[in-house]
């Protein structure tokens, strides 16, 4: 049989035309950073540290860096504490219900922070719906004891608990089991080994934990913004805030050196948690992978018990204070069988034209992300791993910089980089572009990383094998890379919704009136005294981000090690 | 089918040589093994024919076009080759009726054609029970013959195998022997077979290139490579035996050169005038007791039907044949004939590369 086998040109078009795209993922994911790091030195109005100067000596910026600092120092110490209570009961002993245990400790990561201080919020206080109906609740008129400086340091300590807990886990797992086993032989008992044995080879490990915990601790907007703002107690991210929302853009070269220095603080948590990983100290050898399993003997039940409870008091409670105060007419009104309604559900998902607004936004936006994403991040990934060169390894290795930055930071750099288009007269500043195009920046590296995991375990004969009878690159790409990689990048995507429709420190800063997120009309309706609305808002998206955990979680067994923030 | 010819062909990796000028025809429609130790180049040289490679310098020729070098460069999918990977490539999300069809569909070949045509290449490699199977369910006989059927099916100019059959049990690989036989007779496709198994290697081609370190040693029939190994390293690797160093004695003979081995005059064949070693294969040793040359046994294992002798000869270890067993340090005579005399200068160094292989 005759076949030409040399069929003409076209067929590398691909090859040639794929290496472009790496130019505005360049640009887009780094461009605002480099933008805002020029703007430190006086970009635009020739080299100057004046900004530096000012603004680093204003005394309200040593306050809100002070108070940063013991906020977030404090609630690293509390995440500490919690995650590394669960991560050694839970990597170490033989309770039961691990699996259960860890989701309900991962759900508090995944809830915007702002929904976690509102809820919290109706826990505590005298207008608490809950403690009303258990008549616990205390005289009208005393302060709500979460408007404090402890009451930011509680959630911060809570909500990044889990960060802990999964570097920690990690670092137990590579502990070789025989070494324990070695020093039951010679005689130690369990709470020895783990003093002696188990706690020192942990150490990098918890110590990475901790100051990633610190970082996202510093950058956390959410929290300060419901419990400090009233209190008139900023940090880092509020003071931001406060001043773009009360002056507009011309305090732009301010708020760029006040981010620059959050920014700094923030790397430097990072490169220090990296190099302690990195230097792992001990020389681990041997057979790891056999899980230790200290027996807790008859302590067991009680050790299960009070992990249970804690669970309880940290998720249970606050969401049932939520759910209670969703469930009222109107503020300060107890709950009983005859008040509850669900009124303000409705008002919140179907009449307010405001709330509305703000789901199709975040919808839109989240769908807009993850499917952007999703396209750019295959054959993104598929060029840094088979395809390696100088501009996609720069790439690979800053990508995470845009998720790494406190969202303050991003926001700011996206408005510096997108208020005067460069080479036009358009802005999109107060456009739900610029939303947008922040939200693809930060959330590139939750995109790429799982797409790039399974493309790194695929065989690439799998590859060369469709090449070989006769496919060329996009076919190859589109019958054999992207149904293998295809859960990873469903994870991915879900992923990337799940955490864009519920930001809020980004499109804090970024919203103008109709371009409102969810995260920003919780926040604003709460700020104006709607507390109940509020509350049903906010119950309504726990409930979606818990049905679109469950989801990732139901597909878990097909998707890379790693994928999954949740697990480790 | 098509031949392949490499001229002056080299490959580096960051500056380390991976081949070495390598110049080699295949002929259209012939099975040719590349054989030689761990990292020697076999998987270099087919991933260049292939394409997935590109050659540092020289050229590589199908069918009488330049697909590698001389500037210009035809990628994989356009080159019609067939490949079988040591790990089988199959695509895990298809069936394996999917599998094998797909050379097709990229082909554009009609739905009824197509249907015939993976039919007829899962029936000749005895899979059609298994068309709707997915390869997860699949053993590694089986894998491996879907790997062949899906390369089969687009009749390639030709089909590159890269150790087909490391992963597989020993009973197996016979069984699949027959079918890589079966497979060229029905097919008559041009084939580079790379195996570091010289059983393997000499069973199943016509030829055998024997490779070390980038470079082909000697390219030849199997029964060439064992009978007249060009050099050391050929004699030492292909076959079992001993390489002794020899002295000629100056005497020609119409049937070969004098030699002198292990302090006897013996008669080899010879392509050269100055050889400098022989190739003393375990054929060529018979046991005689009156013979003068005397050889200490060390060494006596059972073959099946025969026994193998490792004996020590002047200080040389040779290997020999034997019908009844030996016992260890008994001493017996032996007697050298039809030796294969070559020269190789350089060949000391070669014979401890052996070694440190074996
Ligand atoms: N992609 C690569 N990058 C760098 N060096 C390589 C690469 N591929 C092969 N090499 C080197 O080239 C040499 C030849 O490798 P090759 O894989 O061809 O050996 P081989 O004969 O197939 O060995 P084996 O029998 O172990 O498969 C080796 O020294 C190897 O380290
Ligand atoms: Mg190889």
């Amino acid at each position: 049989m005759t076949k030409t086998f040399f069929a003409k040109g076209s067929s590398r078009s691909l090859d040639r035309l794929l290496p472009l795209i790496l130019l505005p993922v360049a640009l887009i994911a780094l461009g605002p950073v480099v933008r805002l790091l020029l703007e430190g030195i006086g970009f635009g109005d020739g080299f100057t540290t004046d900004h530096l100067t000012k603004v680093l000596t204003r005394p309200s910026t040593g306050t809100a860096l002070m108070n940063s600092l013991v906020t977030a120092g404090g609630g690293t110490l509390l995440s500490v504490l919690i995650g590394a209570t669960f991560a050694f009961l839970v990597a170490l002993t033989d309770i039961r219900g691990k699996g259960a245990l860890v989701f309900c400790l991962m759900v508090p990561m995944m809830i915007p922070p702002q929904i976690t201080a509102l809820a919290w919020m109706q826990m505590a206080g005298p207008s608490s719906t809950l403690l009303k109906l258990l008549g616990l609740a205390p005289p009208l008129g005393s302060p709500q004891p979460l408007h404090s400086p402890g009451g930011i340091i509680l959630l911060l300590g809570i909500q990044h608990a889990s960060l802990v807990f999964l570097t920690l886990r990690a670092g137990l797992r590579m502990i070789p089991a025989d070494l324990v086993e070695a020093a039951r032989m010679s005689g130690a008992g369990s709470l020895r080994v783990w003093a002696q044995i188990v706690l020192p080879l942990s150490m990098p490990a918890l110590i990475a934990g901790g100051a990633m915990a610190f970082v996202t601790a510093l950058g956390n907007f959410g929290i300060p913004a419901m419990l400090g703002i009233p209190a008139g107690y900023a940090t880092l991210p509020t003071l931001i805030y406060q001043r773009l929302v009360g002056m507009g853009p011309s305090v732009l070269p301010e708020v760029a050196v006040l981010s620059l220095l959050i920014g700094a603080i923030a790397i430097m948590g990072v490169l220090f948690s990296r190099s302690v990983l990195s230097r792992k100290g001990f020389g681990l050898v041997g057979l790891s992978g056999t899980p230790l399993a200290l027996s807790l003997g008859r302590v067991r039940g009680a050790v299960e018990m009070a992990l249970w409870a804690f669970i309880f008091v940290i998720l249970a409670l606050p969401l049932f204070a939520l759910l209670a105060t969703s469930l009222i007419p109107a503020y300060g009104v107890p709950l009983t069988f005859n008040t509850a309604t669900f009124d303000a559900w409705k008002e919140v998902l179907l009449i307010q034209p405001g709330t509305r607004r703000a789901y199709g936004n975040s919808l839109m936006l989240a769908t807009s992300a993850a499917t952007i994403l999703l396209l750019i991040s295959l054959p993104l990934a598929w060029l840094i791993q088979r395809r390696p060169n100088r501009l996609s390894r720069i790439l690979d290795a800053l990508i995470d910089l845009p998720y790494a930055l406190p969202g303050v930071v991003l926001s700011i750099a996206c408005i510096l980089t997108f208020l005067n288009l460069p080479f036009t007269e358009l802005t999109l500043y107060g456009t739900i572009w610029i939303i947008l195009l922040a939200y693809l920046a930060r959330f590139f590296v939750v995109m790429l990383r799982p797409i790039q995991a399974s493309i790194a375990q695929l065989d690439p004969a799998m590859e060369e094998a469709a090449a070989s009878v006769g496919a060329r690159l996009g076919r190859r790409l589109r019958d054999v890379v992207l149904p293998l990689a295809a859960p990873s990048a469903a994870a991915g995507a879900i992923l990337v919704f799940l955490t864009a429709v519920n930001e809020l420190t980004v499109s804090a800063l970024l919203w103008s009136s109709g371009t409102e997120t969810l995260g920003v009309v919780i926040y604003n309706l709460e700020d104006s005294g709607e507390t109940v609305m509020a509350s049903a808002l906010a119950m309504s998206i726990v409930l979606l981000i818990v049905l679109l955990m469950g989801l990732v979680q139901a597909g878990a067994k097909r998707l890379p090690k790693g994928v999954i923030p949740w697990q480790s | 089918m098509a031949e392949l010819i490499f001229s002056n062909l080299s490959k580096q990796f960051d500056g380390a040589p991976a081949l070495d000028r390598i110049n080699a025809q295949i002929k259209s429609g012939e099975f040719v093994a590349l054989l030689g130790p761990s990292g020697c180049g076999k998987t270099t040289l087919l991933r260049l024919t292939a394409g997935f490679e590109h050659p540092s310098a020289g050229e590589i020729r199908i069918g009488g076009q330049s697909v590698a070098g001389g500037g210009q460069f035809v990628p994989p999918e356009e080159r019609g080759i067939g490949i079988v990977f040591q790990s089988y490539a199959l695509w895990p999300h298809k069936s394996v009726s999917a599998n094998v069809s797909y050379p097709l569909e990229v082909r554009r070949v009609p739905r009824v054609e197509r249907q015939a045509r993976v039919n007829e290449a899962l029936s000749l490699t005895g899979l059609s029970d298994f068309a709707q199977r997915m390869p997860a369910q699949l053993s590694g006989g089986q894998r491996q013959r879907v790997a062949l059927a899906r390369c089969l099916v687009f009749d390639p100019r030709a089909v590159l195998l890269d150790e087909p059959l490391a992963n597989l049990d020993l009973a197996l690989r016979a069984s699949m022997h027959e079918v890589f036989s079966m497979f060229h007779r029905r097919t008559g496709a041009t084939m580079l077979y790379v195996t570091h198994d010289q059983g393997e290697a000499l069973a199943l081609a016509d030829r055998v290139a024997v490779m070390e370190s980038g470079k082909i040693r000697q390219f030849a029939a199997p029964e060439v490579l064992y009978r007249e190994p060009v050099d050391c390293f050929v004699a030492g690797f292909v076959g079992d035996g001993a390489v002794v160093s020899v002295r000629p004695t100056g005497q020609v003979d119409r049937n070969g050169l004098m030699l002198k081995v292990l302090g006897q005059e013996v008669l080899s064949r010879s392509a050269t005038a100055e050889p400098s070693h022989v190739s003393i294969r375990p054929e060529s040793i018979t046991l005689s007791d009156d013979a003068p040359l005397r050889a200490r046994v060390t060494g006596c294992t059972y073959l099946g039907g025969r026994f193998r002798l490792s004996l020590d000869a002047a200080g040389e270890t040779l290997v020999a044949f034997a019908r009844q067993r030996a016992t260890i340090g008994e001493t017996v005579g032996i007697k050298l004939q039809d030796l294969w005399a070559f020269r190789d200068p350089d060949g000391t160094v070669l014979m401890e590369k052996v070694l440190a292989y074996a």
